[in-house]
């Protein structure tokens, strides 16, 4: 499992600009997040990510290792994405985030809001869990405990 | 009869600069002329001084650390002041260079340096030497000379036990702020004790729905608007504005710094656009002007050397 994800991470695709470092795991697309996040910035990083917030379940990883600073206008960014991927029935998920990142988004009350993770490939691993909603909810709380009892008995 | 001169940086062009909070704490970083508590130690020291000292001299050294001289006219301008402290007839001078709070018991490193004989007397305390010296004036030709390496060979230790903190990073800053509130050292809040644990100053104004929990500091001019929260031992120095909705949990506001709204700030110290976080050991700067900036003042304006009180000589090193 960790090769695989660890396999797909190292095929690079390079942005129409170049500017961007992106990395694909199959499906989910993890993006390194500029150094400085302010208007400008946003208005360029947008212009990349925003594509990919319009496909079918977008699942999205920021790297926020270089972040350096950021503005409101970064913050809101985020939150911007989060809801547009939320709609499509995607994620988007933070990873990998700079003391500096960490900071801002405690100060403006929003570090809650988004899921995050010490490591890019923690991330994309998260994304490959049993959904909480895949399991039935008709099963009784203890099936899970006697399955995984009979799994013991049986290799015993 | 006792002289002294305190040796000081101008706050007021430090705080433009925004360069004193920072991680390490180094040469650029001269904390004792911020205002901890609504004085800064500087003042808190001048005006101790002015209670055992016959004369008290402070200079101001503008955008430099106190320790340093890089130009010469700083010892100059002490070397002239020494020279008139002679002429005045004084027994014994006192040179404070002010990079720490202290709270030395002057009268007994007096006496101390008198039983001594010697031309000079230093203050140490548990962790090493303070910048504070007795010097004869008799035997000391000159400030200059004070600090030669010929003085130091004849300088007489003053051990002292006194509270003293180096102000040397800015966790050194925010801890000097609790040892006031839990009055683990001398250095008492400015202003009336509203409630227990709670000292506001003349001129802050509180909003109703704002709640301030104590330990707490509110400055001169301080604004809290509605729906703050200042909790957990925060101080928020004069002619600072905590817009609406923020939460202040265990931090220094700086003065004349405005801190936006709905904001959760935490473990940190604030000065206009830098920040510093304990939790984190990380500073920034933050450029949205919406989220932190420095204020103008109002008021009675920005604390600076000129606060410290009428009567005491202070001269400018430009």
């Amino acid at each position: 499992m960790n090769m695989a994800v660890s396999k797909k991470l190292d095929r690079k695709v390079k942005t129409r600009k170049g500017e961007y470092k992106m990395l694909t795991s199959g499906p989910i697309v993890v993006m390194q997040v500029p150094e400085v996040l302010n208007v400008g910035e946003v208005h360029n990083f947008m212009q990349e990510l925003g594509p990919l917030l319009e496909s079918n379940r977008p699942r999205i990883v920021l790297d926020l290792s270089q972040v350096r600073s950021m503005e409101s206008a970064g913050v809101e960014m985020l939150l911007h994405c989060l809801e547009e991927v939320l709609k499509r029935d995607g994620d988007l998920k933070l990873a990998a985030l700079s003391p500096e990142a960490e900071v801002i988004l405690e100060l403006m009350r929003v570090s809650r809001v988004f899921e995050t993770f010490r490591a890019c490939e923690d991330a994309v691993r998260s994304f490959n869990a049993i959904p909480a909603e895949a399991v039935s909810q008709n099963t009784p709380w203890y099936a899970n405990v006697f399955n995984e009892l009979g799994v013991v008995k049986q290799a015993s | 009869m006792l002289g002294a001169i305190i040796i000081t940086s101008d706050q007021s062009r430090r705080v433009r600069g925004g360069t004193f909070v920072s991680a390490e704490g180094s040469a650029q970083t001269p904390l004792a002329a911020v205002e901890v508590l609504g004085k800064p130690p500087v003042t808190r020291l001048a005006e101790a001084l002015w209670e055992v000292c016959d004369l008290v001299s402070v200079i101001v050294c503008p955008g430099r650390h106190v320790g340093a001289h890089s130009r010469s006219s700083l010892p100059d301008l002490a070397d002239e002041c020494f020279a008139n402290y002679i002429g005045k007839g004084c027994d014994a001078v006192l040179i404070a260079r002010c990079g720490a709070y202290f709270e030395l018991d002057i009268s007994n490193m007096l006496a101390f340096h008198q039983e001594q004989r010697l031309e000079c007397t230093r203050a140490f305390v548990d962790d090493g030497p303070l910048d504070v010296w007795i010097v004869d004036p008799s035997v000391v030709p000159s400030y200059s000379w004070a600090f030669s390496s010929s003085a130091c060979a004849r300088t007489a230790v003053y051990r002292s036990q006194a509270y003293a903190n180096r102000l040397q990073s800015a966790s050194d800053f925010r801890r000097l702020v609790l040892d006031g509130f839990h009055s683990r050292c001398l250095l008492r809040p400015e202003g009336a004790e509203i409630k227990p644990g709670i000292w506001v100053c003349e001129g802050a104004q509180i909003e109703r729905s704002a709640r301030i929990v104590a330990p707490a500091f509110l400055g001169r001019n301080a604004q809290i608007s509605e729906e703050c929260l200042i909790t957990r031992g925060s101080n928020v120095e004069s002619n600072s504005h905590i817009d609406f909705g923020t939460a202040v949990e265990n931090s220094s506001i700086l003065p004349n710094t405005y801190v936006g709204i709905g904001l959760d700030l935490s473990h940190s110290i604030v000065n206009g656009r830098n920040l510093f976080n304990f939790q984190h050991n990380v500073s920034l700067e933050i450029t949205d002007p919406v989220v932190l900036r420095e204020t103008t003042a109002r008021g009675r304006g920005r604390q600076s050397s000129a606060d410290i009180e009428s009567g005491m000589a202070v001269s400018s090193v430009e």
